[in-house]
């Protein structure tokens, strides 16, 4: 093999990869090719996609976010409870917005700050998470009085043919990637990923840049939980806890694309349809429910380890 | 002193082409303490490399009791009974002096069958062993409540647990106080009745306090063997810098130094410098010299705000700056780090963004950052660098050490900074890049800005430098100009010993 092949394949293997799998659903599942599975694909990725856009900046900044996941039923706990209290949906979004980013802060003040371990602080937080929003709920789900109609076009409306929430994750995808590329925040967190001692000798805060990105990541936790309160029409506390291995799973799969090796929003939309596409193809071909589970644990390791080769470093502290 | 048992024959090695090691005759006798000496690059370091296994000699022999032996990796050499003490403490911290001590070699003794840590009998060998060696230290001890310099004697009980023959020791008391120094040498005297011992060492006081025979290397060849009583401190040093140096044809053509200073430090102290007094001109470039562990390093980050000093103060253009490495930036404190990889470079980045990481806001108009513009300035700079590379939006990694150190040089050449700090610029890295370094310190010295040159390799601070003062122990302990006659012979002497202040004129 040449160089330029080999190059070719180290930052576009695993879109083929994606497409491979399309490819295969198509042939195989015969529901799986058609406009509107294609439309209900989005629509079942859209969330995934956003609550991973939110993850791989702490990624990207060589920080890790266990309470993602978690924390999405206690956004969306709070997020009814304003909607059901006051019956102003702008309100109840920043009431969403803002229990996301009191999680994020508190991940970032423990992880960034004090200096506990990424992997210890933020798995402590989502428990935590875990506790308040059963202590409020009692474990049952909240149901909506009287929605107001824009309510549940967050979640269920369409714009012509397109699923709102398509459109959500597209102008989200859109910002993650031009922050990413485009901005000094962007560059300043990929390079205390990359190396935080030679950031802190380039006069960059790094301390300051972390916390950015515990916020970063529970942002797109309440945007995920307040679209998905709106899809489901109630606020599920438990709803959201797989998205931690999924979000997990795409991060890592968003670092063997498109680059040196490093988590990316591009990748992380790649990433999440793959996931997507395993999710809703195994469900048509009537595959159990837990079978997936067994091939999504296949695909992190499997991403993490073309990761690893592509010299991904793992500089998590545990 | 009895037979020679450890000797070397024409050993010699070679890497990428280039010979660090030539035929070095070296032989060590049972009961005695054979010291190396010589330069940083000198050789030292590989030969000690090759007896421990760590490297395989290109050529020559190793003979040990007579016999030829061949140490392809490090567990070859100590099961030959040769172990090294390394210059960093390698220890569990919260393990205690024991456990340290015997870590991989627990004694076991079976209950029922089965083996159970025999911590008793351990703590007691400690004790006893503790004891001959006149160290009062209670094995149950966690190490991290230790000084250095009984985690240092900890480091040499886990060698001889091992019943060495031969122990190599790398400068043991590197970052010692005074007492704890004469601790740590005062072992290594017990030790010698029964082993051989090599002692590498960058102070010639302990070097005659403790050698009986000392060799001197310098440029990868050994240039004698003398015995204490026949040598004298002023003939090792003049053995170590040699007649004619070779090292490099560059040579300074003015002095810039201008009547206003740009920065100075009042009586700076904190955990690792004492008291530090001096100041730079606009257009001066200062050396500071001293041996691995005198805090050249330590003045570098306290400039730069990566240490808190504790007393004293630190004034840019006659301000008084509490440094942060955010604020340094800003206030024009620009720092080429000793660590090129660990603190310098972002390797899986590109050239550009190496180039562009300190300065960024100059690239950002509006909140987006111009990638053209970006990449305009790292070509310009690979140009006037001479930096070879493929390209602007090459992978750091990819690039030699002189380059990637070109590379952080570019950083703070695209923004206007005031002072340099150069920590240990050209280590590593060839003679070609070495010379354009100097030079653009020439250059950066010609346009006004203030310089200070660390470095632990003298003959380059006197090409440099228009002033230079030497550190130990945290404390400058004298000035020297590059031209006073001896400068070479006079600074080393100063570098590696002598006591009290010592001052030009």
């Amino acid at each position: 093999m040449n160089e330029q092949i080999k190059r070719f394949l180290r930052r576009y293997g695993t879109v083929l990869g994606a497409l491979a799998i399309f490819i295969v659903l198509s042939i195989v599942a015969e529901n799986f090719l058609t406009t509107r599975n294609m439309f209900l694909l989005l629509r079942q990725m859209s969330m995934l996609t956003i609550i991973s856009l939110g993850f791989i900046f702490v990624m990207s900044g060589g920080g890790f976010d266990m309470s993602v996941g978690f924390s999405v039923g206690l956004v969306a706990v709070f997020f009814a409870a304003v909607l059901n209290a006051t019956g102003s949906l702008p309100l109840a979004i920043l009431a969403g917005l803002g229990t996301g980013l009191v999680v994020g802060s508190v991940n970032g003040l423990l992880c960034s700050y004090i200096g506990i371990p990424d992997f210890i602080g933020t798995f402590a937080v989502g428990s935590i998470a875990v506790g308040v929003k059963m202590l409020y709920t009692k474990g049952n789900p909240i149901f909506f009085m009287r929605p107001p109609e824009s309510f549940s076009f967050i979640g269920q409306g369409y714009i012509g043919l397109v699923p709102f929430p398509v459109i959500i994750m597209f102008v989200i995808l859109a910002i993650a990637i031009f922050v990413l590329k485009k901005t000094s925040l962007g560059r300043r967190i990929y390079a205390i990923g990359g190396n935080p001692t030679a950031a802190l000798y380039a006069g960059i805060k790094v301390k300051k840049y972390r916390f950015i990105t515990f916020l970063i990541s529970s942002l797109g936790v309440a945007i995920t939980a307040i679209v998905l309160t709106s899809r489901l029409g109630s606020a599920q506390p438990l709803a959201g806890e797989n998205y931690l291995l999924d979000a997990v799973s795409v991060g890592f799969l968003s670092a063997t694309m498109f680059g040196e090796g490093e988590t990316n929003a591009e990748g992380a939309f790649v990433g999440a349809l793959i996931i997507s596409m395993l999710n809703n193809g195994l469900t048509m071909l009537n595959v159990p429910y837990y079978f997936q589970f067994i091939t999504k644990g296949s695909v992190v390791i499997l991403a993490v380890l073309i990761a690893v080769l592509m010299g991904q470093k793992f500089r998590m502290k545990f | 002193m009895s037979e020679v048992f450890l000797e070397t024959k024409g050993v010699g090695k070679e890497f990428n082409g280039v010979w660090v090691l030539n035929e070095i005759d070296f032989d060590l006798k049972k009961g005695e303490i054979h010291a190396l000496v010589g330069e940083n690059g000198a050789g030292k370091s590989t030969f000690i490399k090759i007896l421990s296994g760590v490297h395989n000699p290109s050529q020559g022999q190793l003979i040990l009791n007579g016999k030829e032996k061949k140490f392809p990796n490090v567990q070859a050499s100590e099961n030959a009974g040769i172990r090294t003490v390394h210059q960093e403490i390698n220890l569990v911290s919260y393990f205690n002096v024991y456990q340290n001590i015997f870590v991989g070699a627990e004694i076991q003794k079976r209950y029922f069958g089965f083996p159970v840590l025999a911590n008793k009998m351990m703590k007691n060998e400690v004790e006893k062993a503790l004891g001959n060696l006149n160290i009062q230290l209670d094995p149950k001890l966690p190490a991290h409540t230790l000084d250095t310099s009984h985690q240092r004697i900890v480091e040499i009980c886990k060698a001889l647990v091992h019943n060495p023959q031969v122990m190599i020791f790398d400068e043991p008391t590197t970052s010692l106080t005074e007492e704890e120094r004469n601790r740590v040498l005062a072992v290594i005297e017990d030790l010698k009745e029964n082993l051989g011992i090599i002692f590498v060492s960058h102070n010639l006081e302990e070097v005659f306090r403790l050698a009986d025979r000392i060799t001197i290397f310098r440029d990868g060849k050994k240039i004698a063997t003398k015995r204490k009583e026949e040598t004298s401190q002023d003939e090792v040093i003049a053995m170590m810098i040699g007649g004619e140096k070779t090292f490099s044809k560059y040579k300074r053509q003015q002095c810039y130094v201008q009547e206003a200073s740009c920065l100075e430090l009042k009586n700076v102290s904190n955990e690792k410098l004492n008291d530090v007094n001096f100041k730079i001109c606009k257009g001066e470039v200062i050396g500071i010299v001293g041996v691995l562990g005198s805090g050249k390093t330590e003045i570098a980050k306290a400039i730069f705000g990566l240490d808190k000093i504790k007393d004293g103060e630190i004034c840019l253009n006659g301000k008084k700056i509490n440094p942060t490495p955010q604020k340094s930036v800003k206030q024009g404190i620009a720092l080429v780090p000793e660590e090129r990889q660990e603190q310098g470079l972002v390797s899986g980045m590109s050239v550009t963004k190496n180039i562009t990481i300190a300065y960024l806001d100059q690239w950002v108009k509006n909140g987006v950052i111009s990638h053209k513009r970006e990449r305009e300035t790292a070509r310009e700079k690979i140009e006037l660098l001479g930096i070879r590379t493929t390209g602007p939006d090459q992978i750091v990694r990819y690039l030699s050490g002189g380059n990637q150190q070109k590379v952080i040089l570019s950083r703070w050449l695209s923004g206007d900074f005031q002072v340099g700090i150069f920590d240990e610029a050209t280590k590593g890295i060839d003679i070609k890049a070495k010379e354009d370094i100097y030079q653009l310190i020439d250059k950066l010295a010609e346009e006004g800005k203030g310089v200070i040159f660390l470095s632990s390799y003298l003959p380059e601070v006197l090409l440099v430098a228009d002033k230079i003062l030497v550190l130990r122990n945290g404390a400058i302990v004298g000035e020297f100009s590059p031209d006073e006659e001896q400068a070479e012979e006079k600074i080393l002497s100063r570098m590696l010993g002598g006591s009290g202040y010592e001052r030009a004129n």
